[in-house]
């Protein structure tokens, strides 16, 4: 199969995160991805689109844009999803009830960097679809 | 326990950031309660929003003494709950009869 990527990018608010999340739902649907694996690689990438919503640019305070950027390239076999941000990174407070989504994330992608240099950039690698004969 | 002092609470759709007030607002205490049932069988997606509302309204209604039943049918949701190392946290059911009848057994009827 050739690569295939989608790429999107939108304001980082938290009425974008549903939409790119539908979107990336669609287009691994079309790669062939379902069941479980459908729903868990949307779950990770909904965590990590709603922790650069919520927090990314939450203490901005100068006008420039804020986006936030989602990228999933299926190729050889893997997945990669990277959601990147121009924000600072905040992984929820560990106490009780809350930072949840790191957790989830990391129990979900078979691995996972994150950057922080230049915004934020957190890619998930994932297995493909199993090849159905 | 009757029917009629049980709370029912539901919450339908997508559980994520974009609805944490509209959740942490449906999650509230009546007068008179002495169980809730969390209808949310009708929830297609959650992310750790709703788990992190969720855990504060237990924590509200524990501290009160009354018992919670969730009710959950999406594998997502599921999963989600599994994922986060919150399986022993909540009473989870898939049948709303079975969720009933533990709401009825911790009444001690």
């Amino acid at each position: 199969m050739a690569a295939s990527e989608l790429r999107l990018c939108r304001p980082a608010r938290t009425r974008s995160v549903a939409p790119i999340r539908r979107a990336l739902r669609a287009f691994l649907e079309a790669l062939a991805f379902d069941g479980a694996a459908l729903d868990d690689i949307t779950t990770a990438a909904g965590e990590a689109l709603a922790n650069a919503a919520e927090h990314a640019y939450a203490q901005e305070t100068t006008r420039r844009r804020r986006d936030v950027e989602l990228l999933a390239r299926f190729d050889r076999g893997e997945l990669s999803v990277e959601i990147s941000d121009g924000g600072r990174f905040i992984e929820r407070s560990p106490l009780p009830g809350r930072g949840f989504g790191l957790r989830i994330i990391c129990a979900i992608a078979h691995q996972i960097q994150i950057e922080t240099s230049h915004g934020t950039r957190v890619r998930m690698l994932f297995p493909g679809p199993p090849v159905k004969s | 326990m009757n029917e009629g002092a049980i709370q029912t609470i539901r919450l339908a759709g997508e559980l994520d950031l974009s609805r944490k007030r509209e959740i942490r607002d449906a999650f509230a205490l009546s007068n008179g309660a002495r169980a809730v049932l969390l209808d949310l069988s009708e929830v297609v997606y959650a992310d750790s929003t709703a788990l992190t509302e969720l855990l504060r309204f237990c924590a509200m209604a524990q501290g009160a003494n009354i018992p919670i039943a969730i009710l959950i049918a999406a594998p997502q949701f599921l999963r989600l709950v599994q994922y986060a190392g919150l399986a022993t946290a909540f009473k989870v059911f898939q049948e709303r009869d079975e969720a009933l009848r533990y709401l009825s057994e911790c009444a001690g009827t």
